[in-house]
């Protein structure tokens, strides 16, 4: 068994040295106008899929396409609707994970090209648009694995006709996990929040989505869904509330700070924690009057969201806390939390 | 447009993808450039210490030494060492990594996947501007 392994590995090995020398002369030195890559051994062409792939992750522009071609011209595209029924799940995954890599999910550069200009590789009878239909099952595929590579593959073609089945998906994961699927979310762009206020159901009926849609807006900075946002706020649900103040001090638009304002009383201490945060980057130095009632608030949370937030305003807020850890008179609370944070501060050297 | 590389101009490519490494290489041979390969921050600060280099093109994700640590490491080295035009290259494209690139004191940043006829044109625009500004 050993044997076997290290007698592949040795001649994968010597077969990556060869493609890549004959690859830079292919991409550089006219080798694919001139000789052609070269012919690849019948068995050795998955190893050569392996091999390109590994280059599509870092180089893209003329060289990929030309990459792209040649995985093209081994001819085992076809057999991708197979492979991604095969029982094997890594099979599966790899099928999956191969559509997105070769960008075999773009129609329009698929079709047939017109008889005239036929490069001497199309064979009439393969048509490689409509593979990106066949990842949509996957989506239900009972191995984790199998199904987030399929939602990466779909988000990854940015057709947003896919991005209702993703979503579902993400609905159905954990909590916990929703956020960290965001960044398979994000892979459809920034076209995604349009979409989402277009066919979501109102947030009164279902909020979670929303939530998403939030967290969205802040990372992709996207500032035309601020009005939607601050529409958001109104909607009684302390999770949506807590992602949209989240978008909201990415955002940075002072012009919210009265409304964001409003919920420092709120009963909920996850809106209170984040409205702490938001008041010191929304307001800026003059923020400070606002933040020192916080500084007093029974969570360990907000009071440290809100001394974070004095620290990050610098000089005036630093003022501010030191004011607070020295006044015997100040709550016991929001005097420990001011030292607490002027110690952390001054062994990072903020001060 | 044409770009004139003055003759011996080296450049270190600092990369611990091989393959990614030799692709970058042979198109920057092909400018007329001298190229060193080194596969990570460690590796490149002995390059420059024996060697003259005039631009220097690193990842950011690599074992031993990241782009980051490399970048401060180079700036606090003494000129004209210290002042070699660097161009950071990520697979990561997170503002705050690009902005946290900026600050450690690279001159560029480019996300991966790039193009690496953008690279050659990005790197010619740092030389140029290194130089006009002496």
């Amino acid at each position: 068994m050993q044997y076997r392994k290290d007698r592949l590995n040795r001649h994968r090995i010597a077969r990556y040295q060869a493609w890549e020398a004959q690859l830079t002369d292919y991409l550089f030195k006219k080798g694919y106008q001139e000789r052609g890559f070269g012919s690849i051994a019948w068995p050795d062409r998955w190893l050569f899929r392996d091999f390109l792939a590994r280059y599509l992750s870092t180089i893209a522009g003329q060289e990929s396409e030309l990459l792209r071609e040649l995985y093209l011209s081994t001819g085992i595209h076809p057999s991708l609707p197979r492979r991604l029924r095969d029982r094997d799940p890594k099979v599966r995954a790899q099928a999956a994970k191969e559509i997105a890599v070769f960008r075999l999910d773009e129609p329009a550069e698929h079709a047939p090209p017109p008889v005239a200009e036929r490069p001497w590789r199309w064979k009439p009878g393969i048509r490689m648009e409509g593979y990106i239909d066949h990842v949509l099952p996957l989506l239900d595929d009972p191995v984790p694995f199998v199904a987030h590579t399929a939602a990466q593959t779909l988000t990854h073609s940015r057709n947003l006709k896919f991005a209702a089945p993703v979503l579902a998906w993400v609905m159905r994961e954990e909590l916990y996990q929703r956020e960290r699927l965001l960044r398979v979310l994000e892979g459809f762009g920034p076209s995604l929040l349009p979409w989402m206020k277009e066919n979501l159901e109102s947030p009164d009926q279902s909020p979670e989505p929303w939530i998403l849609f939030a967290l969205l807006a802040g990372s992709h900075r996207h500032r035309e869904s601020l009005p939607r946002l601050i529409w958001l706020l109104d909607i009684p649900n302390v999770d949506l509330r807590a992602s949209v103040l989240k978008a909201l001090i990415i955002l940075a638009d002072p012009a919210v700070y009265s409304k964001v304002q409003g919920f420092a009383a709120s009963p909920a201490w996850e809106i209170r924690a984040q409205v702490a945060r938001a008041l010191g980057v929304l307001g800026g130095p003059s923020a400070v009057p606002d933040l020192l009632p916080l500084m007093a608030d029974p969570v360990y949370e907000v009071r440290r969201n809100a001394a974070q937030s004095l620290v990050d305003l610098g000089h005036s807020g630093v003022s501010a806390l030191t004011w607070l850890a020295d006044d015997l008179a100040a709550d016991r609370f929001a005097r420990d939390i001011a030292r607490e944070r002027l110690e952390w501060a001054d062994e990072r050297g903020h001060m | 447009m044409t770009r004139r590389w003055p003759i011996q101009t080296t450049v270190l490519v600092v990369e611990d993808d091989p393959a990614t490494a030799k692709i970058i290489q042979v198109r920057l041979e092909m400018e007329g450039l001298k190229v060193l390969v080194a596969a990570n921050g460690l590796e490149a600060l002995e390059i420059l210490q024996r060697e003259k280099i005039d631009l220097i093109s690193t990842d950011l994700m690599m074992p031993a030494m990241n782009g980051f640590r490399l970048v401060q490491e180079v700036r606090d080295l003494p000129p004209p060492k210290g002042r070699i035009p660097i161009l950071l290259l990520s697979s990561n494209h997170s503002e705050q990594d690009m902005v946290r690139c900026l600050a450690a004191g690279a001159d560029d940043y480019m996300a991966k996947p790039i193009s690496v006829q953008v690279l050659v044109e990005r790197l010619w625009r740092l030389y140029e501007r290194s130089h006009r500004a002496g």
